[in-house]
């Protein structure tokens, strides 16, 4: 047991931070929010040139097999200099995709590693609930062909994707979910895009009589409902490492300019009630930060990791919130500035915390896990 | 990064629980007990302690040559869980030993380490003042050097285990024209010097005791005056004057590990196992979301404390370098721990008020002392208030308040 990072966990955390220090501008990240595309292709494919995307895919896949930890690594920088590229939305369904998919659909992911692929995946329906409970969209087996009715919503990058990783119920086997890969151009598929305050192209999805072939299932009838779990807790808690990141930044942020801004004769970080506020930042990005690395790996570590994803992003939710809250109020006027950087943050840490499953959704899950079974409990052991 | 124990630590683990299963019986529970109120240490739990150290565990990661284990901080981590869990007793020698062994001199490593791993000798911290608590700057109590003596005068305060222990630990000024950290020094002085006294000052957990396993629930703590008391010069630790370095050191070590967790997040799981048992209250309140939210969101904070100390842990295993990470933690822990027994208290509802000993109490009362211990734990150690400025200041860089 040792929890801090080693020196090659620095060295590849410092190497994606430089790269992102020098590419990712908060100029870039407003210029990508009013254009219609909502991603930076150019710092997308510079992105993949740094073997960013190939970090954690498989050997097979054409990767560097680190373990997942590195993965969260890699977003916590991501969302540290809100990086305008659809990272979270390519790489969870890309390493679903390395580890259940058939050999064809692995060989896929070389297109990924290179920038030139980019995958979304679907989880939520109209009723916005993250949980396998709410998944309605039907699936029904017509020969050899899976045929979707139904629809998505909130899918990140659906228009920048060309492929969409999509939960469905089995319409032959209601308690069966399955996961299947749907080109964006299939015939019947039709998207309207959302205004969230990320302002990152986050939309709606309509799914009437979509065919595709059987084999565009990830795994098979069987192992559906475990694979879309896993694809839902692997969402979850990439979004947590996200909000530790951005936190952090805006901590960063709030800390210069506490100690530059002066009110009564002498900079305002002098105060001890701006003090103890930064102390709290402190706290709440620590604690998502290593609720989130654990939970990863845990999951690169084959142990039962949902209880601790949904710790992570439960606690990442509101205590990044109150962060970023925070950075504006010791920031005062100037935090909720157009034209002040300090929003793009902030409007970020606001959506990330709804999206992935909500804070009470995900104490659901904890709950079940502590009480709905007889055996003794102790912290640090969930039975 | 690694968040798991090793196969050994975990065998390791499992050791000590069979150990204390089989050897902590409940006449040891009870001679525990009584040697805590001060009324001396029996026959069987002599025989306990000379059990346990033949295992080294008292001291798992000291030097072999002053009589430790020679093993690394994880499994002295791993000891110490299991051995507060079950039993209530911390090892480790508190401040005392640790602090020696990193500022002593050879002749004080060798009069102390090996008793106080045997427990022949038990500290108790001598830091706090009518006058000053967490800022220990303040220190009025003083020591003039006198040829080959100190002559001690003045007071402490909060002195907890003042009557059990064979030594305190404590820190003086022993420059009089010295001002806030100058000037301090720590000396390593015999208890019942002729001179001293030693009063009790009762805590609100005195009527009734608290039950076992109660945050902070110590029925006494002490005041110790110092009237003349005339000490050889070879007390001093470190060197004179050198006492807030010392004592800098020693409480981060102080503010973090097993203790400190167990006694943050044990009432996290008492609720979850409390509601796994028979009865109607129980039922009403497992199906309830409210409730099951709530439990959720504190077990998730006793999560980030068992997170921390892991932090902690593998900073001492990497050298012991702390920044902020130790004021952090004592922000952290103590006031989820008064969060959550405050929350329970709501989901109990007036039973929670019931102390030991009352009918309808729930286990044996734990929740309501916990109410009237929670909180100490926020002050006692360092206030959560200074430890913030630490964080602030030490971590984040921020400036100090400019004198108005």
């Amino acid at each position: 047991m040792n929890i801090l990072l080693d020196d090659q966990e620095i060295q590849i955390r410092e190497a994606a931070s430089e790269f992102l220090e020098g590419e990712c501008t908060p100029a870039l990240v407003r210029k990508v929010e009013t254009g219609t595309l909502k991603y930076s292709p150019e710092l997308w494919s510079k992105f993949a040139e740094n073997g960013w995307l190939q970090l954690c895919l498989s050997n097979k896949a054409g990767g560097e097999e680190l373990p997942l930890p590195y993965l969260g690594l890699l977003f916590e920088v991501a969302g540290y200099h809100i990086a305008p590229i659809p990272l979270h939305a390519t790489m969870v369904p890309a390493m679903i995709i390395d580890r259940y998919g058939s050999p064809e659909q692995v060989s896929m992911l070389q297109a990924v590693i290179a920038g030139e692929l980019i995958l979304s995946h679907a989880v939520a329906e109209q009723t916005g609930r993250w949980s396998t409970e709410a998944i309605a969209m039907q699936g029904r087996v017509e020969g050899s062909e899976l045929v979707l009715n139904g629809s998505k919503t909130f899918v990140g990058s659906f228009s920048a994707s060309q492929q969409c990783l999509v939960i469905y119920r089995d319409a032959s086997a209601p308690n069966s979910l399955g996961v299947v890969l749907v080109p964006t151009d299939a015939n019947g598929l039709s998207s309207e895009p959302l205004a969230s305050m990320a302002k990152d192209g986050e939309s709606n999805v309509q799914f009437k009589e979509v065919r595709v072939p059987l084999s565009a299932r990830i795994g098979n009838a069987q192992s559906g409902n475990l694979i879309a779990r896993e694809l839902m807790d692997l969402s979850s808690v990439l979004y947590a490492s996200l909000l530790a990141g951005a936190a952090r930044r805006t901590l960063d942020m709030a800390v210069t300019h506490a100690k530059q801004r002066e009110a009564f004769g002498q900079p305002i970080g002098a105060f001890q009630a701006i003090q103890h506020l930064c102390a709290n930042m402190v706290n709440a990005i620590d604690g998502t930060t290593m609720l989130s690395r654990e939970a990863l790996w845990r999951m690169q570590e084959n142990l039962p990791y949902q209880v601790n994803v949904a710790q992570a992003k439960s606690f990442g939710n509101e205590q990044c919130m109150m962060v970023v809250r925070s950075a504006q109020q010791i920031h005062g006027g100037m935090g909720f500035i157009r034209d002040f950087d300090l929003n793009l943050w902030y409007r970020r840490v606001g959506s990330w915390s709804l999206r992935g499953g909500t804070a009470a959704e995900h104490r659901r899950t904890i709950a079940a896990a502590l009480i709905d079974q007889p055996q003794r409990v102790r912290i640090g052991l969930i039975p | 990064m690694d968040f798991t124990f090793t196969h050994e630590e975990e065998q390791l683990r499992a050791e000590v629980q069979a150990f204390l299963v089989e050897h902590f019986t409940e006449k040891v529970r009870a001679e525990n007990a009584a040697g805590k109120r001060g009324e001396g240490w029996g026959e069987a739990i002599r025989d306990f302690f000379e059990k346990v150290n033949q295992k080294l565990w008292f001291a798992w990661s000291w030097p072999t040559e002053f009589g430790g284990g020679g093993g690394d901080r994880t499994m002295q981590f791993v000891i110490e869980e299991e051995f507060y869990r079950y039993t209530g007793i911390t090892l480790g020698g508190g401040t005392g030993a640790p602090s020696i062994l990193m500022f002593g001199t050879a002749a004080q490593k060798e009069e102390f380490v090996p008793r106080s791993i045997k427990r022949e000798i038990i500290f108790c911290q001598g830091y706090s003042e009518p006058g000053c608590g967490t800022d220990l700057a303040g220190i009025r109590c003083r020591a003039k050097r006198v040829g080959d003596k100190y002559i001690i005068t003045g007071q402490k305060i909060y002195t907890t285990n003042a009557q059990n222990a064979t030594h305190i630990y404590l820190m003086v000024r022993t420059d009089p024209d010295s001002v806030r950290h100058r000037g301090l020094s720590i000396l390593l002085v015999p208890m019942g010097m002729p001179g001293m006294t030693v009063r009790p000052l009762w805590t609100v957990q005195n009527d009734p005791p608290a039950p076992f396993g109660t945050t902070y629930g110590e029925e006494r703590t002490n005041e110790v005056f110092f009237d003349d008391v005339e000490v050889p010069a070879s007390c001093l630790l470190g060197e004179e004057g050198g006492g807030w370095e010392v004592a800098r050191r020693g409480l981060n070590l102080d503010r973090v590990g097993a203790w400190r967790y167990l006694i943050s997040v044990m009432r996290d799981e008492d609720i979850v196992n409390w509601l796994h048992t028979e009865g109607e209250l129980q039922d009403t309140l497992r199906d309830d979301p409210q409730v099951r939210d709530k439990i959720a969101e504190m077990w998730t904070e006793a999560e980030v404390c068992r997170l921390m100390t892991m932090r902690s842990i593998s900073i001492e295993q990497n050298g012991g370098k702390f920044t902020y990470e130790g004021s952090a933690e004592k922000v952290f822990a103590p006031e989820h721990s008064v969060r959550a027994t405050e929350a329970y208290s709501q989901i109990l509802g007036p039973f929670a008020q019931l102390m030991q000993g009352s009918p309808n109490a729930i286990e044996k009362g734990i929740f309501a002392h916990n109410i009237l211990g929670a909180y100490q734990s926020t002050i006692n150690h360092g206030s959560v208030q200074v430890m913030r400025d630490q964080v602030a200041r030490i971590g984040l860089g921020l400036p100090r308040a400019a004198k108005s």
